[in-house]
């Protein structure tokens, strides 16, 4: 027990971290959800998207000699080019294949996402081939801060970056939600669409901005992901989007808060399931959470009891 | 909606429009029971053991493993060393005259996409024996429906043990069996590295769990005390939350068993940035200079891998499979050597078959099986024992010094001295 009680803070920082990677990607979820009532499921894979293209502005701004940028540019610009392209793309998805099917029934709306899904992935399977793509860092991290030591608790450097970066990210987003005008008029339409609309909020200019906010930040994961494993493959949207999916639905499927807040408690239980139980059942625990609040309490943590509309 | 509107419609038009509805379904029944007993009958033809072929008819050879995925480093490897063995037969003139084909099958490193290749192989009358599957576990899946087609099997990597103690009489192998490695590699910890707290991580795949087991057996029979294990999911980037848990026991050095060299370079990586100072000793997934050594970027500095092949650049007999090898296709890991082996005995096999000119699986398998003292460039020559195991193999430990891989012993015999 002892050992166990060793570990903890360690446990929770280790969650924390890819808390904060899940919570990035479920607020993608969260945010379509919150204003289409549907389940976007390609989001996994534009976040897929969004590592390689940290990866490849790293590639463009290192040389054998070191990098052609101080280190806090390049980590800038690999985050900002994620966010800027999936952004992008997002748009682009629900320009093509989702505008159309806004009235139909959501098993439609369903499957085109997955298509989008498959698409994606294969695109880059194509393009980049199914080998791991590796990010040399080491040249992005003082080696005096390399890894330090902070009461008992080992931070890497990088740790530290992409823990930093994503609760900006995070509260940059809550600034944006709660005191501008583009905020308001988004939590307009996710709680009443024609009510806004007849506010004269216009309903495609909103899907559009909150497209390519979703994917923005789920861009943005994917390439804190790639500095803090240094790894990217053309295979991680599945998994990353299942987790991102289940933080979501843990902190109520179309609930900003609650979409951050779920994917910190899956990041933080898959730590802790790893450290009290076993690591071999690391998926299993998250899981089993997931089902445990989905029969107890179904609207998710933070979500709304939906009413039926007779 | 939809539904609604139909249930109407037929309440409307009454009883004629339901008999109508009988005749016509049951018509379309017989329609389909026709369908589905011509496609049983259709699908079962392929399934006809191999008929017996000409020579000139055309000679094939199935190479199946992981050629994408995560192991597509090591599996490619595999694949071109097998590619290469067949285009020099072909540039020697082929079987009689006949050029062979290489049929490429992709695995994935997927049971499920294993099986497909599998049945798409033993479907093609020309493919008269396989180089593969690589991966253990992948070769477990496909054990019996090879074996039921008589087709012969090498394997040049699949290292679980039981895969040649089931009695099938079809899968021989160009690599030793984890029950050799998995305590040789034991023994190299204890004797040479006096690793006295060992923390035993694997995947959860045949290859590696089989390996781990077979170290950590070992380790008990030496008298090692404080062995810890734990598992992981493959493919997962995230190691951190178990290497705490490692790092809480202080261990003198940890076993990583996984098979894809980027699973490898995560770990030892992460470890590092933990600040576990303990040795860190990989399988042979790890023995890859670009993506283990240069992609841990300083982290491997020190790490210990095993291999089944020795390094192929200081055996003599194999200067010409290297030179032609790496001109072409990059640095040789590992992988290659036993896999342009396995190719090469296979071809000798095939074409002492056919020297009637006629050839047939079972022969081929025949041929195979009796393979003795073939002069190999793995630095002895290959015989394959009653259960198609290699006879003579040993474990090579390697140290990752620099940027490269030093030999650094050489691990012979079984059992647990």
């Amino acid at each position: 027990m002892d050992l166990i009680l060793q570990q903890l803070p360690q446990q929770l920082v280790n969650g924390f971290t890819v808390g904060g990677v899940y919570a990035l990607i479920a607020i993608g979820y969260s945010m379509v959800y919150g204003v289409l009532f549907m389940l976007n499921f390609a989001h996994g894979e534009i976040y897929m998207v969004g590592g390689f293209t940290g990866w490849w502005v790293l590639h463009f701004l290192s040389s054998p000699e070191g990098l052609r940028a101080p280190p806090l540019v390049v980590v800038l610009a690999m985050i900002l080019a994620a966010m800027v392209l999936c952004g992008a793309l997002g748009v682009a998805v629900e320009r093509v294949a989702y505008r159309r099917l806004r009235q139909a029934p959501r098993i439609n709306l369903l499957l085109c996402a997955l298509g989008v899904a498959i698409l994606l992935q294969n695109t880059v399977l194509q393009t980049h081939g199914a080998e791991t793509r590796h990010f040399l860092v080491s040249d992005l991290i003082p080696s005096e801060l390399r890894v330090m030591e902070v009461g008992g608790v080992v931070l890497s450097f990088m740790r530290v970056v992409v823990v930093v970066a994503a609760l900006a990210l995070m509260a940059g987003l809550t600034w944006m939600i709660r005191r501008t005008k583009m905020g308001k008029a988004m939590r307009a339409t996710a709680q009443d669409a024609e009510a806004a609309a007849f506010m004269g909020i216009e309903t495609d200019r909103i899907v559009m901005w909150t497209f390519f906010i979703g994917s923005a930040l789920g861009g943005a994961a994917g390439a804190l992901v790639g500095l803090l494993f240094t790894q990217v493959d053309f295979f991680m949207g599945y998994a990353a989007g299942i987790k991102g999916f289940t933080g979501a639905v843990l902190g109520g499927i179309g609930s900003i808060p609650g979409a951050m807040l779920g994917g910190l408690l899956l990041g933080l239980l898959e730590a802790l399931g790893t450290a009290f139980i076993s690591s071999t059942y690391r998926d299993v625990i998250a899981f089993v959470v997931l089902i445990l609040v989905m029969l107890f309490r179904p609207q998710g943590l933070l979500g709304r009891k939906e009413l039926e509309k007779v | 909606m939809g539904t609604q509107g139909d249930l109407s419609k037929d309440e409307e038009l009454g009883s004629s429009h339901q008999d109508h509805n009988i005749s016509h379904k049951e018509t379309v029944m017989k329609g389909w029971a026709w369908t589905l007993i011509l496609a049983g009958v259709l699908m079962a033809l392929p399934a006809a053991p191999g008929m017996c072929g000409k020579v000139e008819d055309g000679i094939k050879i199935g190479a199946a493993g992981p050629f994408t995925g995560a192991a597509a480093a090591p599996g490619m490897e595999i694949y071109n060393s097998i590619k290469l063995a067949v285009e020099e037969k072909n540039a020697a003139g082929g079987i009689q005259g006949v050029k062979v084909e290489l049929v490429m099958g992709d695995t994935a490193g997927d049971a499920a996409q294993g099986v497909n290749v599998a049945e798409r192989f033993c479907s093609d009358d020309r493919i008269y024996g396989v180089v593969g599957p690589a991966m253990s576990d992948i070769a477990e899946a496909v054990l019996r429906l090879y074996g039921s087609h008589d087709m012969v099997q090498i394997s040049s990597a699949a290292t679980k043990s039981d895969l040649t103690e089931k009695g099938y009489g079809h899968f021989f192998r160009t690599c030793a069996r984890n029950d050799a490695y998995g305590p040789a590699v034991a023994r190299f910890l204890v004797h040479r590295l006096e690793a006295k707290r060992v923390y035993l991580l694997n995947a959860k795949d045949a290859y590696s769990q089989g390996f781990a087991d077979q170290v950590a057996k070992t380790l008990e029979a030496l008298g090692v005390q404080e062995v810890w294990r734990d598992t992981v999911v493959s493919g997962e980037k995230d190691y951190s939350s178990v290497l705490t848990k490692v790092k809480a026991r202080n261990p003198d050095l940890v076993l990583f068993a996984s098979k894809p060299p980027p699973d490898h370079t995560l770990m030892v990586r992460q470890m590092r940035d933990l600040g576990i100072q303990a040795i860190y000793f990989g399988t042979e997934g790890a023995k890859d200079k670009a993506e283990f050594i240069k992609a841990s970027e300083g982290a491997a500095e020190g790490a210990y891998v095993y291999h089944f092949a020795t390094d192929i650049h200081k055996v003599p007999e194999a200067k010409d499979y290297v030179e032609a090898y790496e001109k072409t296709y990059g640095t040789l890991s590992g992988f290659g050597p036993s896999a342009y082996e396995a190719a090469r005995i296979l071809l000798a096999a095939v074409e002492r078959a056919a020297e009637d000119g006629a050839i047939d699986r079972k022969e081929v398998l025949e041929e195979v099986a009796a393979t003795k003292d073939f002069p190999s460039i793995l630095g002895f020559p290959v015989t394959f024992d009653e259960k198609g195991d290699l006879k003579g193999g040993a474990t090579y430990i390697f140290k990752v010094r620099g940027d490269d891989f030093e030999l650094v012993e050489v691990v012979t015999g079984a059992g647990t001295t």
